[in-house]
């Protein structure tokens, strides 16, 4: 049902699409990144650096626009959750976003392409927690507790994705699998891997308080690896 | 874990634990003449907290305040039927006396109701019809209660001045200060800070805070953040039903029935 208010219907409405347009630009950052390490496109890597300054920019704004709301609104039960989770959210997509920076400037201070044999895993691993984040935002976009609870669940898949590629790279590093590859480089990767693991846990974190915004009930024990 | 949005229920009623109830109410039905304007009202009040009741105008919580202590039966053709029990007796029972009720379930109303006498007068007639004090005694209680009103600071100096001159933030807590000078065990509060600005509003919240260490209070209000800030627990009420008692944070942050929870936020149809 409508609020008898239209402008706290306006005022919601405005955060949703706020964050669901910037959950659109983290996936799409992340994405970028993982795309820049894959092809090593340092101006594409550059880019996804530069393009960081926008997320920042609109976790401020949503932040500012929650505060109001808050003020101005003096929202109760799930109106007061919007704006809580909204905040909350934002600072996860946030948290993306720098995450898919570092990876970029990973990308262009390493010396060389990596390996198809060992970007391969890692790219996979990529593509999974970009495509968690952006099943997460669109759980947001739609109000949908159940895909949310659905990406939250799927949390240890990420996290033994992340276990493999670790070990992937100490056997290729053991083995000397890869001339190509400086000590410089396999660092980068092993980060590479870790910032990509977070983005995971960045997007269970979202569906947590998907969850809770909809429903009002927290989700607990979140599956372990 | 189920996380589908479950149906949501259409009524949600908190059962208090039996020793912390003070005040009982079971299947209350009234009746303006031939029309009904409460339905099978059971609930509870705790002692020593104050209980908020909230709703739409027309919605049953003053009628169902009036009945706590029989105030209707000022006025012919208005009946309730039920219980209204206060430490184990019927309150609605012939046998009790309406005056001795009103003493123990003392009232304040929505707009202040001084008598035209002074000050010390207002508090102390309530007190005359129930007490034979002292002079001294007297002046005792009139003290206490305006104390405890947070009024005294401001009258103490002239209690012999008409209780009419005071601002209407001062007259209602005047008027709590008699209500509580015959040492009732429940306070009624019917929208007592609605006529007031929010300086006033915020002393008599204060006052009321303070007071529910010795007293049970049952408070209507059309001011939400006001049933947040102060009750212990709140019933929502619509049609002459009680839709949804329960503590006040989990109705206003989680309520659980869909008509309640579009009251508090605002979408009321």
């Amino acid at each position: 049902m409508d609020h008898t208010l239209k402008a706290v219907d306006t005022d919601l409405g405005g955060m949703t699409h706020g964050i669901a347009a910037m959950g659109d630009l983290a996936v799409s950052q992340v994405r970028a990144s993982l795309d820049a390490f894959l092809g090593h496109d340092l101006d594409l890597a550059a880019k996804v650096v530069r393009g960081d300054d926008a997320l920042d920019i609109q976790d401020h704004e949503i932040e500012k626009a929650a505060v109001r709301f808050i003020a101005l609104r003096q929202p109760m039960a799930d109106d007061l959750r919007r704006p809580i989770a909204a905040m909350k959210i934002s600072m996860q997509l946030e948290r993306c976003g720098d995450l898919g920076k570092n990876i970029a400037k990973r990308v262009i201070r390493m010396d060389a392409a990596t390996d198809v044999e060992v970007a391969g895993p890692i790219a996979e691993l990529g593509r999974l927690s970009a495509d968690r984040l952006a099943a997460v935002v669109n759980a947001f976009r739609n109000g949908d507790a159940p895909a949310a609870y659905a990406v939250w669940l799927k949390d240890t898949e990420i996290d033994e994705r992340h276990e493999q590629v670790l070990a992937g790279i100490v056997a290729s590093l053991d083995e000397r699998k890869s001339a190509s590859q400086t000590a410089g480089d396999w660092a980068h990767l092993l980060f590479i891997a870790k910032n990509l693991e977070r983005i995971g846990d960045h997007a269970t974190n979202i569906a947590e308080l998907v969850h809770y915004q909809i429903t009002g009930r927290e989700l607990e024990g979140r599956p372990k690896l | 874990m189920n996380t589908q949005l479950e149906a949501l229920p259409e009524t949600a009623v908190l059962q208090l634990p039996p020793e912390t109830v003070k005040l009982r109410i079971g299947n209350v039905n009234f009746f303006y003449g031939q029309k009904q304007s409460l339905f099978d009202v059971t609930v509870s009040f705790a002692e020593n907290a104050v209980t908020a009741l909230i709703g739409p105008s027309g919605c049953g919580k003053s009628t169902l305040l009036r009945t706590l202590n029989r105030m209707y039966s000022l006025y012919p053709g208005q009946k309730a039927t039920g219980e209204v029990i206060l430490d184990g007796e019927n309150m609605l029972s012939p046998r009790v006396d309406v005056a001795a009720l009103r003493a123990r379930v003392g009232m304040v109303f929505q707009k202040p109701t001084p008598f035209p006498m002074s000050i010390y007068d207002n508090v102390a007639y309530g007190v005359r019809l129930y007490e034979k004090l002292s002079k001294s005694e007297m002046a005792d209680r009139v003290e206490e209660s305006l104390r405890r009103a947070a009024l005294w600071d401001e009258v103490k100096d002239k209690l012999k001045e008409s209780g009419l001159g005071l601002s209407g933030g001062q007259q209602q807590r005047l008027c709590v200060a008699r209500g509580i000078a015959v040492k009732p065990e429940v306070l009624l509060l019917d929208e007592p800070a609605s006529a007031l600005d929010p300086i006033s509003t915020a002393r008599l919240e204060e006052t009321i805070a303070e007071l529910k260490r010795d007293y049970t209070i049952v408070i209507v209000t059309h001011n939400m953040g006001q049933a947040a800030r102060l009750s212990d627990h709140t019933g929502f009420m619509y049609l002459g039903r009680l839709v949804e008692f329960g503590e006040t944070e989990q109705i206003f942050t989680n309520p659980v029935t869909s008509r309640c929870r579009d009251y508090i936020t605002g979408r009321f149809g």
